[in-house]
């Protein structure tokens, strides 16, 4: 392949000849001048117009912000003097548009926890007004619901002020247990004693069993004994 | 835990908040039903008995008394006129025996067993019947010591427990003996 384009190879020989010199034409020589003066002209004009007109502007455009500085304000008043701002704004502007844009962009809580200070307003606040607003007696019934008065007083006055025959009833409910362990250690007994009641006894019925299963409390021995 | 806000709700809808007032104190409750122990049973046996001393004791101060309208002519003041100390025994005995049946078969419980918070129940459970009571009195008045088994039992029975198979339960509670009709239905929690 190489050998293919080794012998494909051409050699070319260029052979230069000077031309021969023309004789200069008197017309063309003219020509030449005459534009080339032309440009030259052509190009100083533009350059000095633009140059003119640069200083000109600059110029006026000085005195003219001078003017302007002056008379645009006294102009803005008197037409702002003369026309009904509020009315165009109310005609013309979609205020509720603008009032969401501007919440949508706010975080109005923070804003207030940073910027309000909520004690200074709670201390100058009427709080007896709030008072009056408050229902007492509903909130009142509900906090006797829910702590359970009833049987708070029914646990402190028995517990406290004694009911007699609960008190004793209670003794002796301990003096059983005792005399039952010191019996059972004596007999060397070791399994608790089977105490639980054949049945369902009467008078303790159905209901009370239920809320005796749901209310019983975690008594301790030593609460249980006094 | 309601908060105040479903407490009104409930209120302005007409809901009656249930007062569920409690008929025991709490740390009585556990032990509710179980079967009492010796010394409960000893006291209110003993109350029992000291009722029953004091009735026959009555009695008698009565029949003395009774004496001088019936007889008023006898010179006789004191012992002559009061009855005899065995015939007073025998009516001892006897009123004991009335008073735990008659106790028992009715409410389960005599007046000692009231003040002492116990029951006397049968083998179900349930209150004894006539029969039964009248046997269980009639046992535990003629031998008293029985009850000292309650100490060894592991169950905390007495030899009349056991025979009759009954129990004496700790309750509180003082229901109504022989009340059929049902306490109405609670309403409904808010």
């Amino acid at each position: 392949m190489s050998d293919d384009a080794e012998s494909e190879r051409h050699e070319v020989v260029l052979v230069t000849r000077p031309a021969p010199a023309r004789p200069a034409n008197p017309f063309s020589v003219i020509r030449d001048v005459v534009s080339n003066s032309v440009g030259m002209a052509t190009y100083t004009a533009t350059t000095m117009t633009s140059l003119i007109e640069q200083a000109v502007s600059s110029a006026v455009e000085t005195s003219l912000n001078t003017a302007l500085d002056r008379l645009v304000p006294t102009i803005a008043d008197a037409i702002i003097e003369r026309i009904d701002l509020n009315r165009i704004v109310l005609d013309q502007v979609d205020l509720n548009l603008i009032v969401n844009k501007a919440l949508d962009t706010l975080d109005l809580t923070q804003l207030v926890i940073d910027r309000v200070d909520v004690n200074a307003i709670v201390a100058e606040a009427d709080i007896d007004a709030v008072i009056d607003r408050v229902p007492i007696i509903p909130l009142a019934n509900y906090v006797i619901d829910e702590i359970d008065l009833p049987q708070i007083i029914r646990d402190s006055t028995s517990g406290i002020a004694g009911d007699a025959m609960n008190t004793a009833r209670r003794q002796s409910v301990g003096a059983d247990e005792m005399v039952s362990r010191i019996a059972d250690r004596i007999t060397f007994r070791r399994k608790a004693r089977k105490v639980d009641a054949p049945g369902k006894p009467n008078s303790l019925k159905d209901a009370f069993l239920e809320e005796l299963e749901e209310s019983t409390p975690p008594v301790g021995e030593g609460e249980k004994l006094l | 835990m309601t908060t105040f806000r479903e407490y009104r709700q409930a209120m302005a809808s007409g809901v009656q908040p249930s007062y569920t007032v409690p008929t025991l104190p709490s740390d009585a409750i556990p032990f509710q039903g179980e079967r009492a122990g010796f010394v409960t049973r000893a006291i209110a046996a003993c109350i029992d008995v000291v009722l029953v001393i004091i009735t026959v004791l009555l009695t008698a101060a009565a029949w003395w008394m009774i004496s001088f309208i019936v007889n008023p002519s006898d010179a006789a003041f004191g012992a002559g006129r009061a009855p005899k100390v065995a015939t007073m025994v025998v009516y001892g005995y006897f009123l004991n025996v009335a008073y735990w049946t008659v106790g028992w078969a009715t409410g389960g419980r005599t007046i000692g067993n009231l003040i002492m918070g116990v029951r006397v129940v049968n083998f179900r459970g349930e209150r004894v019947r006539w029969a039964g009571a009248l046997i269980r009195a009639l046992f535990c008045t003629v031998f008293p010591i029985g009850l000292l088994w309650v100490i060894v039992s592991g169950a905390n029975r007495s030899v009349q427990d056991v025979v009759l198979r009954t129990s004496v339960i700790y309750d509180w509670v003082i229901g109504i003996p022989g009340l059929s009709r049902k306490p109405p239905a609670p309403p409904a929690a808010g």
